[in-house]
């Protein structure tokens, strides 16, 4: 009778303790869905009001600086630079990448350098801005500028698109490669024909992330490239307006936030878009090349 | 659709036949582009080891200054308008530790929650839709997480706390943990779900129940990865920089409470770099401080790699 009944009690509880780990779960999970929606919601609910046509296609005017007119030099400034940066790492990232995986032989030599990228790509972006500042801003003469600022952010994403485009192609099926060079074509042949095709989607994943990170982040042009105004147009010797960087600006102003909250919504709509487009394209790709 | 015509007749194929796969034009074409490729590879890494080369350079002098790393790093305060100046960045220091330590303290639990809800709990539809969402937090930039905090937390903060200023290191430090939430969460949840399943089943086979199997099982064999993902949450709030800008207070006195104001080492190097002669003592102090972040920065990401390694070699 006794056991029956410790056996029953033991049961409770281990049913009590399976009702509060299934609770603590669930709640855990709801927190990791509410906090990004709510951020992304409140912005959107004061911010939205602010977005308008001129705010998009004007300079910043008023006093303190950026209370009124708009933010289109910042929009431009940001895409300047990240294409700027893009055309410095993409050939190096992506070229390095197929040396990896389409023709060294080395084993060690590929765990060596994506041991080395990964721990590059975990340096923060303030460190690289510092090497911005102080080798191509001074010592090259580069003054604060679009391409210091540029060259920077290429350095940034050089080793997180690295390791994207290393593991895209690396988890192409060694087969197709087997199966091309079987067939007596070079290396590069059944690279442009058979696994591009197939690593394609990753590098670009891993392309628009880098590119996302490179677009919000902020210490690394303000130490190379940003002004708080830039009244002439886009020039690569010339400082530019970044949207990070005039967002920092409207805080540290104590200007009034409204444009601050439209601001930060344009810099989070723009990564959205660009996340979810690229999310939407590989998924499409990844469905097609299973079939 | 060459490659087939090349070697569809195979009986009037001969030595010389010309495609474009065959003779020296291949083995010239493949040196060339494995060379080019390597020329990429190369150049890629150099330029980053010479950006770290000459942070490094930079912060040289200050390292063997007389005062060196003690005087830089706990012995003299910040005074760089001081005869001499003192170039200390103890404060700066003790900031990165208090609004790193809130970050971690904060994400950790919250992460591991996140990351046993996604492996044991969630139904797959659920799962499908956590992931964009943490991928989305990872995804905000820290200077909208910093603007954030500062027209949420400050002013809540200045009212329940009745501070000054709600900018304090508490204030870093919880935003922090958000954004490095999603690191700790994703990570462990890839570390969880590499156990093996039959582990899984021994646990389940005894007859214990879920709680008991994910807590003391599952766990227990996914600890060097969920130790791996808390030193990946580490490693990006040491060199988080915008939001603890905007949030910590920038205030040069060494932190005596978490609601005080402080200046986290990236905080001070952005705040002080723009007013530091180009060579003079100060511009290398703050070199040297960004030095010595970036060394403990890389240390626990090589210690991450090792533990990842060890995580997919370490059994089978």
């Amino acid at each position: 009778m006794a056991a029956a009944n410790s056996l029953l009690r033991t049961e409770r509880t281990r049913l009590w303790q399976d009702g509060i780990f299934t609770a603590v779960g669930w709640s855990a999970g709801l927190l990791g869905f509410l906090l990004p929606i709510s951020i992304v919601m409140f912005l959107f609910y004061r911010g939205a009001a602010a977005i308008t046509w001129d705010l998009l296609w004007q300079s910043p005017r008023g006093f303190p600086l950026g209370s009124s007119g708009g933010i289109r030099p910042a929009i431009e400034g940001s895409l300047a630079l990240v294409v700027i940066g893009l055309a410095v790492s993409l050939p190096l990232a992506v070229g390095g990448a197929i040396y990896l995986t389409e023709y060294s032989a080395s084993d060690r030599l590929r765990r060596t350098a994506s041991f080395c990228a990964e721990c590059l790509a975990g340096v923060p972006a303030i460190i690289y801005g510092l090497f911005g500042y102080s080798f191509l801003v001074v010592f090259w003469g580069m003054r604060t500028s679009l391409l210091a600022g540029g060259i920077t952010l290429g350095l940034v994403m050089l080793p997180i698109i690295l390791i994207g485009a290393y593991e895209a192609l690396r988890a192409v099926d060694t087969k197709y490669r087997e199966a091309a060079l079987a067939l007596g074509v070079s290396r590069l042949y059944a690279f442009r024909k058979n696994v591009w095709s197939k690593g394609r989607a990753g590098i670009m994943t891993a392309v628009v992330l880098a590119a996302g990170h490179a677009f919000g982040s902020a210490a690394p042009v303000l130490l190379t490239a940003t002004v708080v105004i830039a009244r002439s147009g886009l020039d690569l010797s010339s400082p530019v307006m970044t949207l990070p960087s005039h967002l920092y600006y409207l805080v540290s102003e104590a200007s009034p936030l409204d444009q601050a909250y439209a601001t930060a919504l344009i810099l989070v709509a723009l990564l959205l878009t660009a996340n979810f487009s690229v999310m939407l394209i590989t998924s499409r790709q990844e469905g097609r090349s299973i079939r | 659709m060459t490659v087939f015509s090349a070697g569809g007749n195979l009986f009037a194929r001969s030595s010389s036949a010309r495609s474009p796969f065959a003779g020296w034009e291949k083995s010239f074409e493949e040196t060339l582009a494995r060379l080019a490729f390597l020329v990429l590879l190369v150049a890629g890494f150099a330029g980053l080891l010479l950006a770290l080369v000459m942070v490094a350079r930079e912060a040289y002098p200050a390292l063997v200054a007389p005062s060196g790393l003690w005087g830089l790093l706990v012995a003299d305060p910040w005074e760089p308008l001081s005869q001499p100046a003192r170039l200390g960045v103890r404060h700066a220091w003790l900031s990165t530790l208090a609004v790193t330590s809130i970050a971690l303290a904060v994400a950790a639990p919250l992460g591991f929650g996140i990351g046993i809800f996604i492996t044991e709990i969630a139904p797959s539809a659920i799962k499908k839709m956590l992931q964009p969402c943490l991928e989305l937090l990872a995804g905000i930039p820290s200077v909208v997480y910093g603007f954030f905090g500062y027209v949420t937390l400050v002013p809540w903060f200045e009212s329940t706390f009745e501070m000054a200023t709600g900018e304090s290191l508490l204030a870093a430090g919880l935003i922090l943990a958000v954004m490095v939430l999603p690191f700790v969460a994703s990570t462990s949840a890839e570390a969880l779900s590499a156990v093996p399943f039959d582990v899984k089943e021994a646990a389940l086979a005894l007859g214990v129940n879920r709680c008991c199997m994910t807590l003391r099982v599952l766990v227990r064999h996914a600890a060097p990865g969920m130790f791996a993902a808390l030193a990946l949450g580490l490693a990006r709030a040491l060199g988080e920089t915008l939001a603890v800008l905007m949030l910590a207070g920038n205030s040069l006195a060494v932190p005596a409470s978490l609601l005080d104001r402080g200046q986290p080492i990236t905080a001070l190097i952005i705040t002080e770099l723009g007013e530091a002669g180009i060579g003079s003592p100060k511009q290398q102090a703050l070199f040297a401080a960004a030095l010595v972040l970036m060394v403990v920065i890389v240390s626990v990401n090589s210690v991450i790699g090792w533990l990842k390694r060890r995580m997919l070699h370490g059994r089978g």
